[in-house]
């Protein structure tokens, strides 16, 4: 059979890492052999092609089909759906529309603005030619035509600030750095993206790893540098190999190496690996780990844009600040500072994770607010449970209840709040969380993580977590709630580094707004949410309970008692609170307390 | 000739080089500021967090440590608030919840009014990993015979993969600057030991002196040394003088000394290695 027609097809799959673990890289084989087996040829392609995250994981793998430029999305694609997709939509011009992305998938996108997301799952990240079709590279070129001075001030006009978590402006750390004495000087590139549910940054690497690239170029340019580094996790490897496959592909068409673009200027980018420490995402122990030293801060009083890598002036910017540059320059400063708030400019990705609805990667206008984010583009929370908090900033930042929902997401707004802006996580709580456990995890994590080279923050942290273990097992009293106020307030003024000083945000925001619950834990022995083992006990309501046996079948303590049709008992000495009945009763018969 | 910066520490207007730290120009005025982890001939770490000061004037009103902040023009420096104390006091207590038994903490504890721990980690170990036994030996003896591993709470001083190390030449830099004594040496008849709480780090066969044929030096230290003096190639160093003997008239001939005095001091002009 063969198939054959005027138009241009164009199968774009998603490849990201959400992509590629749901089946991504077999949907595209499969797509490739349905259409080499009906010997389907058309116009342009038929192209199958891998593309980057889009967003949307939860829906993964995602395919868009587009024929003469109209294009289809579908949602959880199988190789089994991928030849029927072909058979149908692609031979028949019949979508398939039982397939297709349903409303929620445009709400998702609805709100968001993508700017730095724009091409990223639009074009294949392995294939250079692609970002150039789109004009890329362009901006780097027009950096070259451009003064040092004029590109900075083009940066600093357009209120861009570091998405690492900092929100320093980038245009004043490249001037500070253009005007250090002392050569060679380095750009630095953070793609040790270490948060707990983030992955704004590896997803940028993974899906267009061109525009970070392009933003070095360019600061480079305006700095005076010869040389970069990206510090990237070894615990990305998809991201490693399609940033390499970039480098390379940089390089042959002389954007990196020796006179770039055909200029004086020679400019060159390494891959540093890092090997797990969460602590290498701080500047100084960053710089330290590529120096082939342990990766500890160094309590400098002296910035890094003066002393940095090897003792020399080094501007360091993370993966997100990078890839907005090239967009700045090519749409101009007032363009990117008309988004956003009076401080805040441009668009900030946030990773959308934990008791929310339409999980993924959102890319928002700073100064949208989190109910938006929330329950707008993420479509609220699963099973109509109640929103308590969101945690925002990574392990450092902070939970912000309910009253906060309608405040603005801005770095300042999230300062002020007790949280920050950290590099983009979000993590969203719901009414089964206990906050006091979220802050031990939290915290738990700062205490491993941490280098151990100061004395607040490797003792004070381990302390704090000791003391809320205790509180959570039902040990703690009202001064167990002092000391951890106590601790923190001094590990806040003393510690070393940033990793130190915002450890105990967690507990500090908690303390502040869920205060209730601590007491609950300390004073009732009761933990509100039903989390705590030691301080929670589930009894079956005889009212409600059908004796449907459910409980009692699933519970594994066989703690669980009662004749079939007949209320059911739960043997307190047996029971282990894991929470099996309280989850699969469908009658809500089942109490904790 | 370097500037002189004009400071205030503790209200006392002093005057102090311009390089030189605030902990430094604190020392010189007879101010005192407690450390741990600081010493004179180690290039400050700034890890144990008691030598923090309050600076206001020229820089913006911070909590820094004055072991790394340099002296500046117009500073304003208090080492002795309330603030300060009681953020000492916590940390000193937290280092004793670590090491109980450590002496010179105790004493230094009991100075701020800290006599008991309320953060007792059971660790019966006297170190408080301030890391100046890793720094003399890295930066002083050249060495890197001794390592922090492991990160948090579970930092641990320890020598390469925790065995003996091959590195260590016994030379007790380490146990000199231990504040603590939490690293010690040892000698027994000819042989030598250095260990931390729970851990032989090196183990040596001393050499024996020349002329008293006392045990005294492991041939890894002498060697060095012998490196170290610039000893001429093809000139083997052929006596081992213990330190007794060097300085004693005695038992080692003035003509003996004077020429293992030469080979010490002076300087051979050939070239390295």
């Amino acid at each position: 059979m063969k198939t054959e027609n005027n138009d241009s097809i164009v199968i774009s799959v998603c490849t990201g890492t959400g992509g590629v673990a749901s089946g991504g890289y077999k949907v595209i084989d499969a797509f490739k052999e349905e259409l080499a087996k009906i010997n389907c040829t058309a116009k342009i392609g038929p192209r199958t092609h891998k593309v980057g995250c889009r967003g949307f994981c939860a829906k993964d793998v995602l395919v868009d089909v587009e024929i003469n430029g109209e294009s289809e999305t579908y949602q959880h694609v199988t190789e089994e759906k991928a030849r029927k997709i072909v058979a149908s939509h692609i031979i028949e011009k019949e979508p398939v529309k039982k397939w297709m992305v349903k409303e929620d998938y445009h709400n998702f996108h609805d709100k968001q603005q993508k700017v730095v997301l724009a091409d990223c799952g639009k074009i294949d990240p392995e294939v250079i030619d692609e970002y150039l079709e789109k004009g890329g590279y362009k901006s780097a070129e027009k950096a070259l035509s451009m003064k040092p001075e004029e590109i900075i001030d083009t940066i600093k006009k357009s209120g861009l600030r570091g998405r690492g978590g900092g929100g320093f402006p980038a245009g004043i750390k490249w001037e500070s750095c253009r005007n250090a004495k002392g050569e060679p000087k380095y750009v630095l590139c953070n793609a040790d993206e270490g948060d707990p549910g983030a992955f704004m940054d590896r997803s940028i690497v993974e899906g267009h790893p061109h525009l970070m690239i392009e933003g070095m170029i360019i600061g480079a340019i305006a700095i005076g540098s010869s040389e970069g580094y990206v510090y990237i996790r070894a615990e990305y490897p998809l991201a490693v190999d399609r940033l390499r496959l970039a480098l390379d592909q940089a390089r042959e068409h002389n954007f990196l190496g020796e006179n770039i673009f055909g200029s004086d200027l020679s400019f060159d980018i390494k891959i540093i690996l890092g090997a797990g420490a969460f602590v290498c995402g701080e500047s100084t122990a960053l710089m330290t780990s590529i120096e082939d030293n342990p990766g500890e801060p160094r309590p400098k009083y002296v910035h890094t844009t003066d002393k940095g890598l090897w003792g020399k002036p080094s501007n360091l910017n993370n993966v997100e600040t990078w890839a907005n540059v090239p967009i700045i320059l090519e749409k101009g400063s007032d363009w990117y500072s008309s988004i956003g708030t009076e401080k805040s400019k441009g668009t900030k990705i946030f990773s959308l994770v934990g008791k929310i609805n339409n999980t993924g990667l959102v890319e928002v206008p700073m100064g949208i607010t989190l109910r938006e984010i929330i329950y707008d583009i993420g479509g609220g929370i699963p099973k109509k449970k109640e929103f308590k908090a969101v945690q925002t900033g990574g392990p450092s930042g902070g939970c912000l209840p309910k009253s906060f929902l309608d405040k603005p997401v801005d770095y300042e707004s999230l300062y002020e709040a007790g949280s920050m802006m950290g590099s983009g996580g979000m993590v969203v709580l719901d009414e089964d969380t206990c906050m006091v456990d979220v802050s031990k995890y939290f915290l738990d994590f700062c205490k491993d993580e941490g280098c151990g080279q100061c004395t607040p923050c490797r003792e004070g942290v381990a302390q704090m977590v000791r003391v809320l273990e205790e509180i959570t097992e039902g040990k703690g009293t009202l001064e167990h709630i002092d000391l951890l106020e106590e601790l923190a307030a001094m590990i806040q003024e003393t510690s070393l580094c940033a990793l130190g000083t915002s450890a105990p945000n967690p507990v500090l925001s908690t303390l502040q707004y869920f205060r209730d619950e601590y007491e609950a834990h300390v004073v009732d022995k009761k933990c509100p949410a039903g989390i705590c083992k030691a301080l929670t006990t589930f009894t079956i309501d005889e009212e409600l309970c059908t004796g449907c046996t459910v409980c009692a079948r699933n519970c594994p303590a066989d703690a669980i008692t009662g004749a079939k049709k007949e209320p059911h008992f739960i043997n307190q000495d047996k029971c282990t609170t894991c929470r099996v009945c309280y989850d699969s009763c469908k009658f809500g018969a089942v109490k904790k307390g | 000739m370097t500037n002189i910066v004009n400071l205030t520490i503790n209200g006392k207007k002093i005057k102090a080089p311009a390089g030189m730290t605030v902990l430094e120009a604190a020392q010189q005025e007879d101010i005192y500021i407690p450390t741990l982890c600081h010493h004179k001939s180690l290039d400050p770490e700034g890890t144990c967090r008691l030598c923090i000061v309050e600076i206001s004037g020229s820089i913006r009103d911070s909590i820094r440590i004055s072991c790394i902040q340099e002296v500046k023009e117009g500073l304003i420096v208090e080492t002795d608030t309330k603030k300060i104390n009681n953020n000492r006091k916590l940390i000193l207590e937290l280092l004793l919840g670590r090491a109980p038994e450590a002496q010179s903490l105790k004493k230094l504890a009991a100075q701020y009014g800290v006599t008991k721990s309320r953060f007792e980690t059971g660790e019966s170990n006297d170190c408080i990993l301030c890391g100046r036994c890793v720094r003399v030996c890295r930066d002083k003896i050249g060495m890197h015979a001794l390592c922090f591993v492991n990160r948090g709470p579970q930092r641990k001083l320890t020598t390469d993969f925790e065995r003996l190390s091959e590195y260590c030449i016994g030379c007790g830099a380490c146990t000199n600057v231990c504040p603590t004594g939490a690293i010690r040496m040892e000698d027994k008849g000819d042989q030598r030991k250095i260990f931390t709480w729970d851990q032989v780090t090196a183990k040596f066969t001393l050499e024996r002196c020349t002329h008293c044929n006392k045990p005294f030096a492991p041939k890894r230290y002498l060697e060095l040394i012998n490196k170290k003096a610039y000893t001429p190639k093809g000139l083997e160093y052929v006596d081992y003088i213990c330190p007794d003997c060097f300085s004693s008239h005695d038992k080692v001939s003035d003509r003996r000394r004077e020429m293992a005095l030469m080979k010490s001091t002076v300087k051979w002009s050939v070239p390295r290695g």
